[in-house]
């Protein structure tokens, strides 16, 4: 099977691909296609890895057009379509390499953020937006000496986003991100929202305000590329709408509220 | 010419998993300055992947007839389970500070998994008495790694992301720092510090068949000896019993702790013939040989392996509390555990030695400290209990940077030109290798170590069998000056530190095999078929390794006894 792999380091004058012959055995993965390649053909091939078992959100890329962990993907179930995962309004600044779906597993780097060299991107972007809502437990009270009492029903809520990996994906399949580079994208905005909603924290909406501003809750477009493409499911869509909901809750109720005399 | 890069610290970091970035956040407190150096983004490390859970006597679960869990019974299982090998007075210390470091993990916003009640929930584990492991379903590393690192940013701790420590520093016989390639560029940085912390992780990938990260190669292990300071009791690696066939990804113990069970072909719950009282929750040596055996008696399924039943948990309890198990399963081995049992084999998991160092987290290097899974506090000893290595990372990860923050008080600022001349050698060294052509590729050198690491220093190991595997760890590395790298480009190269990695493999791989050729008696995760018993009158002490000039020496020294006298391990 033919694994075509966009190539680029600095010193080049554009990008090309370069294809690999991968036999497609039985559970192989993108991964393990790329440590072949960069094995066999050609040691200078970079790419990031980590855990290779889907955990550490270190090897998301672009893989048939879709931000997935490479670690995840199998070259079989991609041949045979069972991976489509149609996106919305999603235009690729990439080059509009000619692939053929039937036969070929194209293999380029997250968009949304700067190519290092081949599938390495630079991340610095999505940690800037990660460090802006202050990604940080603030309890409501001082420590008692032992935990914090907590539902199990409230567990279940909060592990809807705190099981997000940050590989990225999500800002990589966001048409916001694409084309404004200040939105802060689903990833940072599902980490903020688990922190409003951690009953221990006590701050209220309060805690919705790092990223009360129109490159935060407000830029969302509801296109949901973000869970689509999540491999842990987190849905980022909907910590953006229940934000957004609360927020024009207290704008109305302080509003409303001025009128009176 | 630009100016050499040279940052000062109190103290450096290398390694950015909890026991990193627990240190980080205890220095940082003390208002001395630290940095962390990890060759991934923290939140990479292998510390991710942790999924089971961290034990504290909570007392949250009561145990079976009503009884209470302590510190002093989960002392005693992690002696027991350590086959005695552990030095009690670190057992204790770390079975003491266990509960106190649950609430601490809590009280920092970790997601543990609840009981009814709102309080920390807790499951039985192998090898425990109680049901004492505190768990975040099964994502515990997940959940505390991400803490961890949402502490370390907010303190503005700063981190050195993606860069590949080459040296440590030697001035006088103190350790003042390290050099560092920054992957990204190619750079070559200096660091001169008060105090380097170790905290690397694992060795797991000098096997093939590994539960471990790709980047855990024995790093921090290699260049501590190499620098001078020693390493302890290498030959006791952990091979986990269940890690999926073919992958080798972990299928975390919690899923035994959950109720499912081990069957061969046959369908017979073998378990119950090797701990009849345990079952399949005995500790994972026990387990691992069983199964081994089972496949090799042809009681094993296609493939080398047995099966993981958790059907009768129902699909309810398996979604609640084995999610990301679930996934696993689902994604790299295409059955889903509500429906299908999972195909199961044993596979490296875990590094019971490493850096020694004494119970205050110094190695026998001045200036150098380590903790965690790099370093040999002992408190695992020959055998470690599931659930006791993400205690003993956040543990000693804050109880030896609290050693560092007494010692680093009173030292000098170490001088810079040791820094700069490595530097320089570094530099000329990389130039080196990649100036080299016309020699034979890297990866089969890599591949073949792993394989000799797998076959002849396995779960059962036997003399002559690993003096020829000791024999092909020489003969493979007098090939690594043969090496030819066909990438000559500095940035961003991942062949050049493949390259950097093997060289670490090697002198870890030769401790690991002195180690288990020397010891003569099986004892814990170390299983010798021509020696099938302890031996408590030659044996119960530590193995240390040594550089003498180019080889490694092993001595031995005794190990710290206590409250417990060792006696036959039953389960």
């Amino acid at each position: 099977m033919k694994v075509k792999v966009f190539r680029f380091h600095p010193g080049m004058e554009k990008p090309r691909y370069d294809t690999f012959m991968i036999e497609p055995t039985q559970g192989k993965t993108v991964l393990t296609a790329l440590f072949e390649a960069q094995s066999r053909y050609d040691d200078s091939l970079a790419f990031r890895y980590s855990c290779r078992g889907a955990v550490c959100g270190t090897c998301a890329m672009l893989i048939n057009r879709v931000p997935r962990l490479a670690c995840r993907t199998q070259l079989g179930s991609l041949v045979a379509g069972n991976l489509d995962l149609p996106l919305s309004h999603y235009v690729l600044p990439l080059l509009s390499e000619p692939w053929d779906k039937r036969e070929e597993i194209l293999v380029e780097p997250l968009p949304n953020l700067p190519v290092i060299k081949d599938l390495i991107v630079d991340m610095e972007t999505f940690f800037t937006c990660y460090r802006a809502i202050e990604p940080v437990f603030r309890p409501g009270d001082p420590d008692p000496e032992k935990e914090r009492l907590m539902t199990p029903e409230t567990v279940r809520e909060l592990e809807r986003y705190t099981t997000c990996i940050l590989c990225a994906a999500c800002f990589a399949a966001c048409p916001v991100n694409g084309k404004n580079p200040r939105y802060m994208g689903p990833a940072a905005l599902a980490k903020l929202y688990r922190f409003r909603i951690d009953p221990r924290e006590q701050q209220g909406a309060a805690r919705l305000s790092s990223a009360d501003r129109p490159d935060g809750w407000w830029a969302c477009e509801f296109q949901t590329n973000c869970r689509r493409v999540c491999p842990k499911g987190v849905p980022p869509d909907m910590a953006i709408g229940h934000a957004r909901q609360e927020l024009k809750k207290i704008k109305k109720d302080r509003d409303s509220g001025r009128k009176e005399p | 010419m630009a100016r050499p890069p040279v940052h000062d610290y109190d103290v450096i970091i290398i390694g950015g998993g909890l026991t990193g970035l627990r240190a980080a956040l205890q220095i940082s407190r003390a208002d001395l300055s630290c940095a962390i150096l990890s060759k991934v983004h923290p939140l990479r490390s292998h510390s991710v992947a942790a999924q089971g859970g961290m034990n504290a006597s909570l007392r949250n679960v009561p145990g079976s007839r009503g009884a209470i869990d302590s510190w002093e019974r989960h002392a005693y299982d992690t002696i027991k389970g350590s086959d005695y090998l552990a030095d009690q007075n670190s057992v204790v210390l770390m079975c003491k500070e266990a509960a106190a470091t649950v609430i601490e993990l809590e009280h920092m916003g970790t997601v543990w998994s609840r009981l009814e009640n709102g309080k920390i929930a807790q499951r039985p584990f192998g090898g425990a008495g109680f049901p004492r492991t505190c768990y975040a379903a099964d994502r515990t590393g997940h959940n505390i790694l991400h803490t961890l690192y949402e502490q370390v940013t907010d303190k503005k701790i700063p981190v050195y992301e993606e860069f590949f420590v080459t040296s440590l520093v030697i001035d006088s016989g103190q350790c003042t720092g390290c050099t560092a390639l920054e992957i990204m560029t190619g750079t070559v940085h200096g660091f001169c510090a008060k105090a380097t912390l170790m905290a690397t992780g694992g060795f797991g990938r000098i096997f093939s068949r590994s539960t471990n990260a790709i980047i855990n190669t024995g790093d921090g292990q290699a260049l501590a000896i190499q620098a001078g300071a020693f390493l302890k009791d290498m030959e006791f690696v952990q091979f986990h019993p269940t890690s999926l066939k073919g992958t080798n990804i972990l299928i975390s113990e919690a899923a035994r702790g959950e109720g499912g069970i081990l069957i061969n072909r046959n369908g017979e719950r073998f378990m119950t013939r090797y701990a009849p009282q345990s079952v399949d929750l005995a500790p994972r040596d026990v387990v691992a040989r069983a199964i081994e055996q089972e496949i090799v008696a042809g009681r094993g399924f296609d493939g080398g392996c047995v099966h993981l039943d958790l059907r009768h948990l129902g699909e309810e309890r398996i979604r609640e509390r084995l999610p990301g198990i679930r996934l696993i399963a689902i994604d790299f081995a295409g059955v889903d555990p509500i429906t299908e049992p999972i195909p199961v084999q044993p596979g490296q998991h875990y590094s019971m030695g490493g850096i020694g160092v004494g119970i205050e987290g110094r190695s026998g290097l001045p200036g150098l400290y380590a903790a965690g899974e790099c370093a040999c506090v002992s408190v695992h000893g020959a055998n470690r209990l599931g659930g006791n290595s993400l205690l003993e990372t956040v543990v000693f990860g804050r109880l030896v940077a609290d050693s560092i923050i007494r010692d680093v008080r009173s030292e000098p600022v170490p001088a810079s030109e040791p820094v700069l001349s490595a530097m320089k050698e570094m530099e000329e060294k990389i130039n080196g290798i990649l100036g080299r052509s016309g020699g034979e590729p890297l990866f089969p050198i890599i591949d073949s170590l792993k394989e000799t690491m797998d076959t002849k220093f396995g779960i059962f190991r036997e003399g002559s069998i690993m003096v020829k595997g000791l024999g092909e760890i020489y003969k493979l590395r007098e090939r690594l000056g043969n090496i030819t790298i066909s990438d000559k480009n500095r940035a961003a190269n991942q062949a050049l530190i493949r390259y950097l990695e093997l060289e670490y493999m090697f002198p870890v791989a030769e401790a690991v095999a002195l180690g288990a050729i020397m010891r003569k008696e099986s004892r814990g995760s170390h299983t010798r078929m021509d020696y099938p018993a302890r031996d408590d009158d030659h044996f119960l002490n530590h193995t240390i390794a040594s550089r003498q000039n180019e080889e490694i020496a092993i001595t031995y020294a005794p190990v710290t006894l206590g409250m417990f006298t060792p006696e036959e391990r039953v389960y």
